[in-house]
């Protein structure tokens, strides 16, 4: 029996404030991950500012490729397929590492490979543990507050999304109330693990018969709280407001994500994004599964927090089952920066 | 030496083939405003067209600014992973300097704006090739002032090329200055023009060729204003983890 060709993708991410470079083996291993991150220089303005994230991308692309591929011992010729995500995201932040891909394609005569960001993160679980299908995903960050369902590699479908703010959002948001810099989801974590529920927070469509959240109210709920109480001069506990904040958080996401696993009976189960590194929400989650009967107990991969963030390896990842299912781009690949997965029939109405 | 150029400095996007001086090939696309989608399968179609790979040119070229901050980024993104990869030298060209060197007249102060809005313009002045008003970010009247004195100190003729020529225009005849304006073909950057000025610029390492965007972000300029802080060095700001 001949062995098998490894296949070696060299990824791109670039849609926020991380700048990433990877090589990603038969899109399980890890050869090499390069993330130059831009936190410290957001902070100055208290989040994203979209313009001088994409002058930081174009400031390292080059030098990150070169260190990817010495990380990995890798020569451009050790390369099957260049990658990267092509949205969603911010529009001048994903054409930097969009343009810098194709150059690389056409400069090298490789394939080149559009992923989906959010595909790409749901996938970081593939470097973790295999995945059999179907599978679910709660794929939570600054950005997306999404159920997904993953029939196969390549076929994704959206059967839960949140209605006005993402989960990370609503984090940062009431992050600067209590005086927490961006990203404040770390922070608040940690403060919620020392303190109580005491505010008892709303918590939205708890009981609405889909999988769909909010968090919108939450956060208004959260922030009239803090008001009030500074007009009438009283001081909360730091601690309890977060503890209350994120008890409603991992309240509302735990439970319509046990629904739709209750529903959908998918073999594996999924956290991706920035708030899937939530110890509370990881915790809470692995708890909820494990009080399912066994037999329905799906495996749970929950990557490690370096790869929750967002990082260059998941877009090897996903990039390898593309490359798998033969689906390729070509040079006219464009930034899309609000691309989306397919929505379910379900939530078409 | 074969040199590929490009340009997307501005809403017209550019690119040519050179050797040396000649311009073996040149496409230009104007207010397509799809730079992204549109560079690279233009270049690629160039080079089949000329039966050259990537891989056998001399040097790449590309306009480093000013111009539209996500355009440049474009341009300088795709060359810099050219050279870098393949291991071939590198120029950046200032925009204003190949739009001036579309009016090749001599005695002729040509005077390159690119339209910032609010009466403020990215321009520089040039004589033969060689700037007089250096590369900058200019209130309108600021520019009339220095022009006027300069063509009136040494005789010179003025020239004005680029965008936002009907507001320019006004200014410099209501403050009695003569001039001409540039055929429209010169009001774009050339690629073809980009190649030839490539020949005597020096190559710079791909990682340190930026775009030349002559302005801070304004989150930027805010926040000195508003804490008093100094600006920084951007590489202090990014970190690898």
């Amino acid at each position: 029996m001949t062995e098998k060709k490894a296949i070696r993708i060299l990824a791109y991410e670039s849609s926020c404030d991380e700048t990433s470079t990877s090589v990603v083996k038969n899109g399980t291993e890890i050869e090499s991950l390069i993330v130059a991150t831009q936190i410290k220089s957001h902070q100055r303005f208290g989040g994203v500012v979209p313009e001088v994230a994409s002058r930081h991308h174009i400031e390292v692309v080059s030098q990150i490729t070169k260190e990817a591929l010495a990380e990995a011992n890798c020569s451009w010729h050790d390369i099957d397929a260049i990658a990267v995500t092509y949205g969603p995201g911010l529009v001048g932040a994903l054409l930097i590492g969009v343009s810098a891909a194709k150059a690389a394609a056409m400069a090298t005569d490789l394939p080149l490979i559009g992923v989906d960001h959010i595909m790409g993160h749901i996938m970081a679980a593939q470097l973790t543990a295999p995945i059999t299908y179907p599978a679910l995903a709660l794929q939570v960050s600054g950005g997306h507050t999404e159920i997904v369902l993953l029939h196969d590699p390549v076929h994704f479908e959206i059967i839960g999304d949140t209605r006005d703010d993402a989960a990370g959002e609503a984090y940062d948001k009431i992050g600067r109330v209590l005086g927490v810099n961006y990203p404040a989801g770390k922070t608040i974590d940690a403060w919620a693990h020392q303190g109580h529920d005491t505010f008892h927070f709303p918590r939205a469509m708890m009981h609405e018969d889909d999988y769909d959240f909010s968090f919108s109210g939450l956060k208004s709920a959260f922030i009239n709280t803090c008001h009030h109480a500074d007009q009438i001069h009283e001081t909360l506990n730091k601690l309890d407001l977060a503890a209350s904040f994120q008890a409603a958080v991992i309240d509302v996401l735990s439970d319509k994500t046990m629904r739709a696993i209750k529903a959908y009976q998918p073999n594996t189960f999924i956290m991706g994004g920035g708030v899937a590194a939530n110890l509370g929400l990881r915790e809470c989650m692995a708890n909820e599964i494990a009080k399912l009967p066994a037999k329905e107990q799906p495996r749970v991969i929950l990557p490690p927090l370096k790869l929750c963030g967002d990082n260059a390896a998941m877009i090897g990842a996903a990039a390898y089952n593309l490359y798998q299912a033969g689906q390729f781009a070509d040079l006219t690949l464009n930034a899309d920066p609000s691309l989306e997965l397919p929505y379910a029939e379900s939530m078409l109405n | 030496m074969k040199i590929l150029s490009v340009s997307t400095a501005t809403n017209h996007l550019s690119v040519a083939l050179n050797q040396a001086e000649q311009v073996l090939a040149e496409v230009n696309e104007q207010d397509e405003r799809n730079h992204s989608e549109h560079l690279a399968p233009v270049i690629a179609a160039m080079l089949v067209k000329k039966q050259l790979k990537l891989k056998d040119l001399d040097r790449f070229a590309v306009a480093i600014g000013p111009g539209s901050y996500t355009g440049l980024r474009i341009g300088v993104t795709t060359v810099k992973m050219f050279a870098s990869i393949l291991n071939i030298p590198v120029v950046g060209i200032s925009t204003l300097a190949a739009l001036a060197a579309n009016v090749p007249a001599p005695n002729t102060l040509v005077l390159a704006l690119i339209d910032a809005r609010n009466t403020n313009y990215f321009a520089g002045a040039y004589l033969a090739g060689k700037s007089l008003i250096p590369d900058g970010h200019y209130p309108l009247e600021q520019l009339v002032n220095q022009v006027q004195a300069l063509c009136m100190k040494h005789g010179y003729e003025l020239t004005l090329v680029g965008s936002g020529l009907t507001a320019a225009s006004v200014a410099f005849k209501a403050a009695g200055c003569a001039f001409q304006l540039g055929a429209k073909e010169s009001n774009y950057p050339h690629a073809g023009v980009i190649g030839r000025l490539a020949i005597n610029a020096k190559p710079v390492d791909p990682d340190m060729l930026l775009p030349n965007y002559l302005r801070r972000t304004q989150a930027e300029v805010d926040w000195h204003h508003q804490t008093g802080q100094d600006y920084q060095p951007d590489s202090n700001y990014v970190e690898e983890v």
